[in-house]
Parts: C-alpha cells; structure tokens; sequence
C-alpha cells in the first residue's frame, strides 16, 4: 500500500500511515492493523498521538449535538450493571492498591501537569505531610514505575506501570544521592504495587532530592549489594 | 469548562470515580455526540456509537497519560477514531445520495480561526496553502472520515491519484506546521 513511502526510511512510511489512520482515509482492514500497531508498539503510537495534536484543531468544526437522555443510562448499564445505581454509594478501594490511582498520578506526571491540581482529588485534605512523587523510567526501556514517597508512613510506595523483565531476572529499587555509592532499596514485584518501608537516614536523602533508580539483577537482588545490571529506570523525586 | 477541569475529570474516572464520569458525561456529551452524528450521520447509529466511546472512555482513561492532546481533543479523538471504524464496518455504500448532494466542507470563516486561538489559526493557514480541492479533500476525510475509495469517486479521480494527492497534502501540512 506504500507508494512515496517505501522510498524513504521505515519510520517516514509509519509516519504517512498514522497521518492517514488519523485522516481516517484508510480502509476496514488497514484500520484494523493500525489499531493492533497502536496498542502493542509504543512508537507507533507516538506518531499516531503526533498527529492528532497537529489536526486536532479541525475538529472545532464539529457542532455540538444533544444525544437523547436515553444514552447515559444505557452506558451505566453496561458498565455498572451488578453495581448500585447510585455514585456515591459506589464502593472504593483502597486507594493504595487501586491501579487506577496510580495511573492517575502517573498521568498527571507524564502529562506535564501541575500535580497540584490533582492531589487534592487524590488525596484526603487532612494529610498534610512531605509527599514526594517520582515517574521512573529512561529512554532505553519501557520499564516504568511511579515512586510515592510518604513521609507520614515512612515507606515509598511504588506501582509497576510497564515493561517485562527478562526470565530469571529481578528489579531491584536504588536510592542514590549524589556522588554516593547507590543504597539498594531491595527487590520489587512486577505488575503490582507494593510498599518499602525507608529508615530515617533514608528519609532525610529522599527529601533532599536523592534519586531512584531500578536496575535489572540476579533472581533474589544484587549479590555484591552494587548494582550489576543495567539500569532500566530512573526518575527524581518531586514535591507534591 | 476548563481545559485543566476536563483533565481532572479523566484522571478522576481513571481512579473509577464514577461522580466524576457522570460530571465528563454532562460536560462533554454533547461534543462528542457532535462528532459521531457528523461522521455517521445517523441519530440511532451515532448514540450507539456514543455509548461504546464513554465505555472506552471509562475503561481506558489511563490511557490519557501518555498522550500529549489536550483532555477534549484526546476525548475528541476517541469519538472520532470509532466513529470511522463503524463506518468502516458498514457495508460499502453505493454512490449515495449524500455524495451527490454534499458539496466539500466550506472552509471555516475568518471568525472561527480567531476564535479557536492560535494553534487552530495555523492549521487552517497551512491548509490555505493546498490547493483548494486538496484542502477540501483533507478537511472532508478528517470530518467526515471518508475513505479514500470515497473521495476519488467524488472527486472523479482514480483511487491511486486521491492516496498521492492525500499524502503529499499531509507531509506539506506538517512541514508547514512545523515552520
């Protein structure tokens, strides 16, 4: 289906297909690969998201329409059909094992946006201790984990956004503060969220800008207490 | 509503918050139906089509993390992408009555390039320095979301001619963003 773009490299023929996907000129079958590629290949993506921002503008051309009052209750079935018809009696999770709330912190991060406008969403008012707010991740990977840093509970709590490890392999979590040699944090779960729990000579580093770090180890951690494998993670903490 | 309001809404519905949905709903149904309607251009199909996006909108918010759209532009493009996937799915139309009758989208008055600010007024420059049935082209798929086995047949050219056209209107409009 290339024509100009097989003559360029690969990415400028990808780049005229996720302009054509987000013209919506393609057909049937070739949406469906360009959806398939948008879900498994992160760079593809990337292009995809590029150009909607670049057409986006176009779609201030589309006027608003009231859809009947039928619609919203007929969305709310499919999605909370066994659930109680009322918002606020919808149970909640604890916040910490709710990936959504992860998600959500790592959203306002990677977005760019102030967390500020966030937190007191996320967050009871009633807590007004240092929290600090880490995304992790590097440029080689597409491993990703979101610190949070409780001062209140003395613990970071860490989420597994993405990215596999290879088979008998660990993460292992770093501490490094400046020039010093890397303080392990031990080894954390993939594809869950857990909590380490940092001594007080820890706490001070952390809210004095140390840096986290997930390197890939041995099964059961570093054995020479360094890291020996690459790191595949990295993200400062920042006040939220 | 604000853009940052919009904003914590999704983050808010990506937690399951399901107040906050309900709030997104009532903030930005009206929009996204706006643009389901246009695509499909039928009442029933498009509220279908509707109640499919705010599932997905439920259900993947967190996606909204790792793109770099504003909050009713990444809305806006949910709405849109599935609304073209169903017309895709449909069977192929005969030469309709709508292609008869429609004439290419009017290019949006001086008005509605000032009013959508600055970002919206450059993409409509770059546009003004197609040529006016290749702009026309562009502005009709992205609407409309025409296929190109469409828009050769409207525009009375064969299917290859209209993918060149397409293609080389859409690397001159990022060059021309990009300046």
């Amino acid at each position: 289906m290339t024509l100009t773009g097989e003559h360029g490299p690969e990415r400028e023929s990808d780049d005229l297909i996720a302009a054509e996907y987000v013209l919506g000129v393609l057909s049937a079958a070739e949406r469906q690969e360009a959806t398939h590629r948008i879900d498994t290949d992160p760079a593809f993506a990337r292009l995809v998201d590029e150009w909607e921002v670049r057409l986006s503008p176009l779609a201030d051309a589309y006027p608003a329409a009231e859809p009947s009052q039928s619609v919203k209750p007929a969305i709310d079935r499919r999605l909370f059909a066994s659930a109680s018809p009322s918002p606020a009696a919808a149970p909640r999770a604890g916040i910490w094992t709710s990936l959504g709330f992860w998600r959500g912190l790592a959203a306002a991060a990677v977005a760019g946006l102030a967390i500020t406008i966030a937190l007191p969403y996320l967050q009871p008012p009633a807590q007004q201790q240092t929290r600090l707010v880490a995304s992790l991740a590097a440029d080689s990977s597409n491993v990703k984990y979101l610190a949070v840093y409780d001062a209140a509970h003395h613990n970071v709590g860490l989420s597994h956004l993405s990215g596999e490890r290879d088979q008998g392999k660990d993460f292992e979590l770093w501490l490094i503060e400046g020039d010093k040699p890397p303080v392990s944090l031990g080894v954390i779960p993939v594809g869950a969220a857990t909590t380490v729990p940092v001594t007080p000579t820890l706490q001070q580093q952390l809210e004095q800008g140390a840096v986290l770090a997930v390197s890939v180890e041995p099964p059961g951690g570093s054995p020479t207490g360094q890291p020996t494998g690459p790191v595949v993670a990295t993200g400062d903490l920042k006040n939220i | 509503m604000e853009p940052k309001d919009i904003t914590k809404l999704i983050l808010r519905t990506s937690m399951k918050d399901r107040a906050a949905f309900d709030l997104l709903y009532r903030q930005t149904s009206a929009k996204l139906f706006g643009v389901c309607l246009r695509v499909l251009n039928d009442r029933g199909e498009a509220e279908d089509a509707l109640q499919d996006v705010y599932v997905k909108i439920w259900t993947k918010a967190d996606r909204f993390a790792v793109s770099d759209l504003s909050p009713i532009s990444w809305l806006v493009a949910i709405a849109r992408n599935h609304s073209i996937d169903r017309i895709r799915a449909r069977r192929q139309p005969a030469a309709d009555i709508e292609t008869v009758l429609d004439v290419a989208d009017p290019t949006p008055g001086p008005e509605a390039a000032a009013v959508s600010g600055d970002e919206a007024g450059q993409i409509h420059r770059c546009l003004e320095e197609l040529e006016d049935d290749r702009a026309g082209a562009v502005r009709g798929a992205y609407l409309k979301g025409e296929s190109y086995a469409e828009l050769a047949e409207r525009y009375d050219v064969p299917l290859n001619t209209m993918r060149t056209w397409l293609r080389r209107s859409l690397m001159k409009l990022r060059e021309c963003l990009e300046r």
